[in-house]
């Protein structure tokens, strides 16, 4: 196995060099391009006053350093969703994560904050939302976790998810139908998403949450490899399935409720990553899978911000549209390779 | 030769699924396993013989009675101990797209290794001979999603070999393949009886096949359980009114 592991280094080698190189570019280009002296001088002197050094630390380094997380994490995420639930469609929020984000930014923004959001206090708007969604995420978890313990098939947990889902959108529909414009507006800019305005403390918070879900994540990877071969087989080497599936649970919360927490529901990278690196690796070890989902999870998102920044011009894109437009042709060229395999 | 010592004993065992109907699916099951035995498992459809294998591997509880592994009761081992005594292959193996087959023999490793799922030469030295007791060395790289059925089911077999264990439960190992790759894979098992003294029980459907190659025949009928040798089978299944009579005898004139 780890001769399997070191014939994959030079894969990794490229996915790094790759993601540096794209991971610079976020830095250097953007409405207004940074030369490299310039950015390296701020990048060393974090204290300096000067235009470079502000534009870097307080908004493009944040920016790139939450879409590299977010990527990684929901790659990680989703391969782990994936092989639990043994459906290529899985993704991060199979078990309604999303949508118990997207009531808890529902009930806040359209519910309780009209006070706030009137009087203007975005910082407070920010984390009341980084808050609600994460009361949302988490709670979802807790159904789903708890419900774990009495299902004992995973095809019911994962109805029960999509049910779940859809409970949480009709509630939002409700909420949306009777709320003012205004709030309306502003659950709709979250639902796009967006790597802005993650700085500071709340990067820290979220940088924590998603190391901890990524290093369970590796933890799972001895499991994960064995629910490969079906639950039946699982069991009969003495895996405890509440045991493993309570673990990707709180992996995924970790993960999928800290991202859609911080940045919104951010979609398709976390389905399309893990079967683009099935397809590069050519391997299904998640030895193997995990560390390239990460890589090429942050890779592939970055590219999406970079892409939504539209370099070179004022307007930025919703970075929701950007990971679908990136997603979706992965997806489409999987199926596509599938059937040429049948 | 084979080791008499029971390593795994049914005592009066009933069997059924737990929260369902009250009565047990099958009742009063008494038999053993030794080391080196190759017991066929034979019955009707849905009288139960999948389930007396899950029982017999700990994966569901009896509903009566008691299975002895290796002089202790069944229910007081802990799943990950059974594992070391118990390996199994479910029915249908499930084919994993770009899966290694060394990698797929190697899931039998799991008891063995770290937290990381991290071998050693010893894992790997079981891999190999796993892989060579099932003529699929030159296949240890291929996508195991690749292999025919026959392949695949002998990839099956060699991840219970790597796991190790005295005993080995086989869920219909033949169903589904043509008829060379059933004769290789029952021929298989028996030599693993004899050459790594595994005592192994598989159910089938193939009695044909069974009857010339096992030492046992475990019949569950549906007058009761009966455990026979082949020749005691055969004349199980003959009307005792059933008699041999030359041709020509038969009393036309």
């Amino acid at each position: 196995m780890s001769q399997t592991i070191r014939s994959y280094r030079p894969h990794y080698i490229l996915l790094t060099i790759l993601l540096a190189l794209i991971f610079m570019a976020e830095l250097v280009f953007g409405s207004v391009s940074i030369p490299i002296s310039q950015l390296i001088h701020a990048l060393l002197h974090p204290q300096d006053a000067d235009f470079a050094a502000k534009i870097l630390w307080s908004f493009r380094l944040p920016r790139a350093t939450t879409a590299l997380l977010a990527g990684a994490a929901l790659s990680v995420c989703g391969v782990q969703m994936q092989t639990l639930f043994r459906n290529p469609l899985a993704d991060p929020y199979v078990l309604g994560i999303s949508s118990g984000a997207g009531l808890g930014v529902a009930f806040f923004v359209m519910g309780f904050s009209a006070g706030v959001f009137s009087a203007g206090i975005s910082w407070i708007m920010n984390l009341g939302i980084a808050a609600a969604a994460w009361a949302g995420a988490l709670t979802v978890s807790f159904v789903v976790t708890a419900a774990a313990k009495r299902l004992s098939s995973t095809m019911s947990l994962l109805i029960l998810g999509i049910m779940i889902g859809s409970v949480g959108h009709a509630l939002i529909t409700m909420l949306q139908y009777v709320s003012s414009a205004s709030a309306l507006k502003m659950y709709v800019l979250w639902t796009l998403g967006s790597f802005n305005g993650v700085t500071g403390a709340s990067l820290i918070i979220m940088a924590t949450l998603i190391v901890a879900g990524i290093l369970l994540s590796v933890y799972n990877i001895k499991d994960l490899n064995i629910l490969l071969m079906g639950e039946v087989y699982a069991k009969s080497l003495g895996i405890q399935m509440n045991s493993i599936r309570r673990r990707i649970f709180i992996s995924t919360a970790l993960l999928a409720g800290s991202v859609t927490a911080f940045c919104g529901p951010i979609g398709f990278i976390g389905i399309a990553v893990p079967h683009l690196a099935r397809m590069i690796f050519k391997n299904a070890n998640h030895k193997i899978l995990i560390p390239a989902c990460a890589l090429l999870g942050a890779t592939m998102m970055l590219l999406a911000d970079f892409a939504s920044q539209l370099p070179g011009t004022q307007q930025v894109l919703p970075i929701n549209t950007v990971a679908e437009l990136l997603g979706i042709p992965v997806i489409i060229l999987i199926i596509i390779q599938n059937r040429s395999h049948e | 030769m084979s080791d008499m010592t029971p390593i795994m004993e049914l005592q009066q065992l009933s069997i059924g699924y737990a929260g369902g109907k009250k009565e047990p699916l099958f009742s009063n099951i008494s038999a053993q396993i030794s080391k080196g035995m190759l017991i066929a498992l034979f019955g009707r459809n849905g009288i139960g013989k999948s389930t007396l294998l899950r029982t017999m591997a700990r994966l569901q509880p009896p509903t009566g009675g008691t299975a002895i592994l290796l002089g202790r009761e069944l229910p007081k081992w802990t799943p990950a101990q059974v594992a070391r005594q118990i390996a199994f292959v479910p029915s249908h193996p499930i084919r994993t797209p770009r899966l290694s087959v060394a990698d797929m023999v190697g899931a039998g490793r799991y008891g063995f290794t770290n937290w990381m799922g991290a071998q050693q030469q010893s894992d790997r030295e079981a891999i190999a001979r796993a892989l060579e007791a099932t003529s699929l060395t030159p296949l240890a790289h291929r996508d195991s999603s690749t292999l025919s059925d026959g392949e695949l089911q002998r990839a099956s077999i060699a991840r219970s070999l790597a796991q190790e264990t005295p005993l080995i439960f086989l869920d219909e190992p033949t169903a589904f393949l043509d008829l060379g790759n059933k004769y290789k894979t029952v021929y298989l098992l028996k030599e693993l009886t004899q050459t790594a003294q595994k005592g192994i029980l598989f159910t089938t459907h193939d009695l044909t096949l069974a009857l010339q190659v096992c030492d046992t025949i475990w019949h569950m009928a549906d007058d009761g359980f009966h455990a026979l040798s082949p020749a005691q089978f055969i004349q199980s299944q003959c009307h005792p009114e059933w008699h041999i009579v030359p041709r020509g005898a038969s009393g036309a004139h």
